[in-house]
C-alpha cells in the first residue's frame, strides 16, 4: 500500500505553463503532484491504487476533460476528480457533477480554493479507502471462521446469551463458551460492541 | 439542369396539358351544341315547310270536285286534264278527272291504271285522298280522291316533287349547306338538297312523317359535322392564353421563392456573422484564460513559498519568472488579437453610392421586425440628395445596427409610441443620416461609454454593435456619434452618421 506515503496529485492540462504553476502551487502544500500533458497518457498509465485526487482540465485539444471523466468514472477509478474550466457553463457542470465529478473550478483559480478542494478530496478519498481497507480485513477474517463458529456469531448478533445459544443449537453451554473464545481470536475483537459493528453487516449478507 | 428540376417542368406541362384540354373540351362541347340547335331548327323549318305543300294539295284535290260540275257535255267516259290548275300551281303537273262509270285515260301504263284504281277504293273507304304511285328518284308522285258520291267524279294529280320545294322560304342555302335533306317512301328516296357526307366527325339527323295523310312521306335531314368546323381558333387562342397564364404563374412563384430565399441568406449571414464574433469571443476568453490561470498560480504559490519560515527562494524566484512569461503571454494574446480584429482600410473598396437606396434596404431587411414590433417607420429624405462614398456591406451593417438598436429600445415603449424616424440631409461636404427612436434614450452616465467596445446597456448583448459600426465609419471617412439629448421632446436617442460626399465640391 502506497498510503504512507502523501498523497499524489494528477494533474492533466495540455498547457504547459498552467502545468507548471498549478504543479508549483499544490507542491507548497506537500502534496505530490504528477503532470499530464496528454490525457490517453493520462489513462493509460496512472497508477489507480495511488491515493490521491485527480485535476481536469475540460478543455483539452483531442479528448476532452468531461470524456476522460466519463472514461474514469467507467473505469471505476476512485480517485476523486476536480475538473478545471475556462468558461463553465450551467449545462458543462451538470453534466461533470452526474458524472461523478467532486469539485468543478473556474479558471484562473485561486489558491485557497484549489488547495481547499484538493485537501477535502484527498481526506475523502483517504478515507473510503480505510474503509474499503477494512471491509476486506473483516472479509478476510470472517471467511476463516467454521461453519459451526459462524451460526455462534449469528445468534450472539441477534443478541443471545450462551446459554440460549446452546439450546438452540443442542450444544452444551462450554462447548459454546469455546467457539465463542475462537470467533472472538480470530475475528480479533476485543469486546462485543466491536464484533458487533464490524461484524453485523457481514453475517446479514452471508445469512442463508 | 437537376432531376428536380426535370420533374417540376413536367408537372407545369402537365398541369398546362389539363387545362388546355378542358378548355378545348369545353369549347367543342358548346360548338357542337350549337350546331345540333341550328341543325334542329332547320329541321323543323323544313318539315313545316313541307307539311304545308303536302297540306295545299290535299286541299286542292278536295277543292276539285267542287271546280268542274260532274255533267260536262262529250267523252265523259274519259279523263280530262284541267290545263289551269298546273298554271297556278307549278309542281301539279297533270290532273285527271274520270267521270263515274269511265275509265281511265287509254294512255296511262296498265299499272298506274290499277294504281289509281286501288287508291280510289280506299279513299272511297278513308275520305281523304290518297297516294297511288310514288317514284320518288323522279320525283313524280300520283294522288287519287275518289268522288264525294256515285255520281261524282274522280279525281287523279300528278305530283312533281321538284317544284314542291319552297326555296324562297328554304332557311339554308341549298348550294352551300352541309345539311343533307330528302324525302323516303317505302325504300325510296327524293333528295331535296344534296348537302355534304363525311365518313368522320359528327353526325345529326332527323326523321318526321310530313303532316298529311295523303303524302305519307318521311322527312329526312342529316347533317355531318367534320373536324374542321371545331373552333380551332378559339381552342388554340384558349392554349396560348393558358400557357401564358401558368408561365406568369409560375415566375411570379419563382419569385416569391427566390426573394424569400434572398432575405433567408441574409439572415443567415447575419447569424453566422455573429456565430462568428461568439467564437471569437469565446477563443479569445481561452486564450487569455490560459496565460492568466498560470500567472494567478505562480504568483500565488511564490507568495505561499516567501511566506514560509525558511523561504526556498529558489523555486519562489523560479515562480515569478514563470509569472513574468506568463504576463508577456497574455499580452501578446492581446497583441495577435488587435491584429485579427483591426479593420483593413475600407476607403480603398468604397464608391459612390445612394443614400436613400441603403436606408431603403436596410429597412426592408429588417420589415418583418418593424412589422411585428409594430413600429412606425418614417424616412425624410430630399430628392437631391448628392451621393456618397461608402463600402456598401459596411454602410450596409451601420444603418443595420443602428436600426436594431433603435428597435429594441422600444422594446419597453408603449405599442403606440414607438416611432422611428430617419432623417436624411446634406450638411457641408458630408451627408448626414439621423437615426432616432422614442425609445428611452441614452442614460447620462452611458454616453461616454457608449462606443466603447463589449460595453452593453442589454442582458445578454456582447457590447460590439455600436463600437463596430463607429470604426466601419471611421474606415470610411466618416464619423459616427451620439446626438445630444433632444431639449424638447426628451425621450428617445438619435444617432448621427456622416459620410463624405462622393464628388467634393
Amino acid at each position: 500500500m502506497t498510503s504512507s506515503l502523501s498523497p499524489l496529485i494528477h494533474l492533466v492540462d495540455d498547457d504547459a505553463a498552467v502545468r507548471d504553476s498549478l504543479a508549483l502551487l499544490i507542491g507548497t502544500v506537500g502534496l505530490r503532484v504528477q503532470a499530464w500533458a496528454d490525457p490517453q497518457d493520462f489513462l493509460a498509465q496512472f497508477e489507480r491504487s495511488d491515493v490521491g485526487a485527480i485535476v481536469l482540465d475540460v478543455r483539452m485539444p483531442g479528448t476532452s476533460g468531461l470524456a476522460v471523466l466519463d472514461m474514469l468514472a467507467a473505469q471505476g477509478v476512485d480517485q476523486p476528480v476536480i475538473m478545471l474550466t475556462g468558461h463553465g457553463t450551467v449545462e458543462m457542470c451538470r453534466r461533470a457533477f452526474k458524472a461523478g465529478a467532486a469539485e468543478f473550478l473556474e479558471k484562473p483559480v485561486d489558491d485557497e480554493l484549489l488547495i481547499e478542494a484538493l485537501q477535502a478530496a484527498v481526506r475523502q478519498h483517504v478515507r473510503s479507502r480505510e474503509r474499503h481497507q477494512a471491509d476486506r480485513q473483516a472479509r478476510e477474517r470472517y471467511a476463516q471462521l467454521s461453519g459451526r463458529e459462524r451460526e455462534v456469531l449469528g445468534l450472539i448478533v441477534e443478541g443471545l446469551t450462551n446459554k440460549e445459544i446452546g439450546r438452540a443449537l443442542a450444544l452444551s453451554p462450554r462447548t459454546v463458551e469455546t467457539h465463542r473464545a475462537n470467533l472472538f481470536a480470530k475475528l480479533e475483537a476485543d469486546s462485543l460492541a466491536q464484533l458487533i459493528r464490524r461484524y453485523a453487516a457481514l453475517v446479514e449478507d452471508t445469512a442463508p | 439542369m437537376t432531376l428536380s428540376h426535370w420533374r417540376r417542368a413536367l408537372a407545369w406541362l402537365l398541369a398546362w396539358a389539363l387545362v388546355a384540354a378542358v378548355g378545348a373540351g369545353w369549347l367543342v362541347h358548346a360548338r357542337l351544341l350549337a350546331l345540333e340547335d341550328a341543325f334542329v331548327t332547320d329541321a323543323r323549318i323544313v318539315h313545316r315547310l313541307l307539311s304545308q305543300r303536302a297540306v295545299q294539295h290535299d286541299a286542292v284535290m278536295a277543292m276539285l270536285p267542287l271546280l268542274q260540275p260532274p255533267a260536262e257535255g262529250q267523252g265523259s267516259s274519259i279523263a280530262m286534264p284541267l290545263p289551269r290548275l298546273p298554271a297556278a300551281y307549278p309542281q301539279i303537273a297533270q290532273v285527271l278527272r274520270r267521270l263515274p262509270g269511265s275509265a281511265w285515260p287509254a294512255d296511262l301504263p296498265a299499272a298506274l291504271g290499277s294504281a289509281l284504281d286501288a287508291a280510289e277504293a280506299r279513299s272511297r273507304h278513308s275520305g281523304h285522298a290518297e297516294l297511288a304511285q310514288a317514284d320518288l328518284p323522279r320525283g313524280r308522285a300520283w294522288l287519287a280522291l275518289a268522288g264525294p258520291a256515285d255520281q261524282a267524279a274522280d279525281h287523279a294529280l300528278l305530283l312533281d316533287l321538284h317544284a314542291t320545294i319552297p326555296w324562297d322560304e328554304w332557311p339554308m342555302d341549298a348550294q352551300t349547306s352541309p345539311v343533307r335533306v330528302r324525302l323516303q317512301y317505302k325504300g325510296q328516296a327524293f333528295g331535296v338538297q344534296a348537302g355534304r357526307r363525311l365518313a368522320h366527325g359528327w353526325h345529326y339527323d332527323f326523321h318526321k312523317l310530313l303532316a298529311s295523310q295523303s303524302q305519307p312521306f318521311d322527312v329526312v335531314l342529316e347533317r355531318d359535322v367534320g373536324w374542321s368546323e371545331l373552333p380551332w381558333g378559339p381552342m388554340l387562342a384558349w392554349a396560348a392564353a393558358s400557357a401564358a397564364a401558368l408561365a406568369a404563374l409560375r415566375t411570379l412563384l419563382r419569385q416569391r421563392v427566390a426573394a424569400r430565399r434572398a432575405e433567408e441568406l441574409l439572415r443567415l449571414g447575419q447569424v453566422a456573422r455573429l456565430n462568428q464574433l461568439g467564437e471569437l469571443a469565446a477563443g479569445m476568453a481561452h486564450e487569455l484564460n490560459q496565460p492568466l490561470t498560470a500567472l494567478l498560480a505562480s504568483t500565488q504559490a511564490a507568495q505561499r513559498l516567501l511566506d514560509e519560515e525558511e523561504p526556498d527562494l529558489d523555486t519562489a524566484r523560479h515562480a515569478m519568472g514563470q509569472a513574468v512569461a506568463q504576463a508577456r503571454r497574455a499580452s501578446a494574446v492581446v497583441g495577435r488579437l488587435r491584429r485579427v480584429v483591426e479593420r483593413p482600410d475600407l476607403s480603398g473598396q468604397a464608391q459612390a453610392l445612394a443614400l436613400p437606396a441603403a436606408v431603403h434596404d436596410a429597412l426592408h431587411l429588417l420589415e418583418p421586425e418593424l412589422r411585428r414590433r409594430g413600429i412606425a417607420v418614417q424616412v425624410d429624405a430630399p430628392a437631391d440628395l448628392p451621393a456618397v462614398r461608402a463600402e456598401p456591406v459596411a454602410l450596409q451593417q451601420i444603418i443595420h445596427n443602428l436600426v436594431m438598436n433603435a428597435l429594441q429600445a422600444m422594446e419597453q415603449s408603449e405599442a403606440g409610441q414607438r416611432r422611428l424616424r430617419l432623417a436624411l440631409g446634406q450638411q457641408g461636404s458630408r451627408v448626414l443620416l439621423s437615426v432616432r427612436d422614442t425609445g428611452p434614450g441614452v442614460a447620462p452616465e452611458a454616453r461616454a461609454r457608449l462606443f466603447t467596445p463589449f460595453y452593453t446597456t442589454r442582458p445578454g448583448g456582447l457590447g460590439l454593435g455600436l463600437s463596430l459600426s463607429e470604426s466601419l465609419a471611421q474606415a470610411m471617412g466618416g464619423e459616427l456619434s451620439l446626438a445630444p439629448p433632444a431639449a424638447a421632446d426628451g425621450a428617445g436617442a438619435e444617432f448621427h452618421l456622416l459620410l463624405p460626399l462622393a464628388h467634393q465640391p
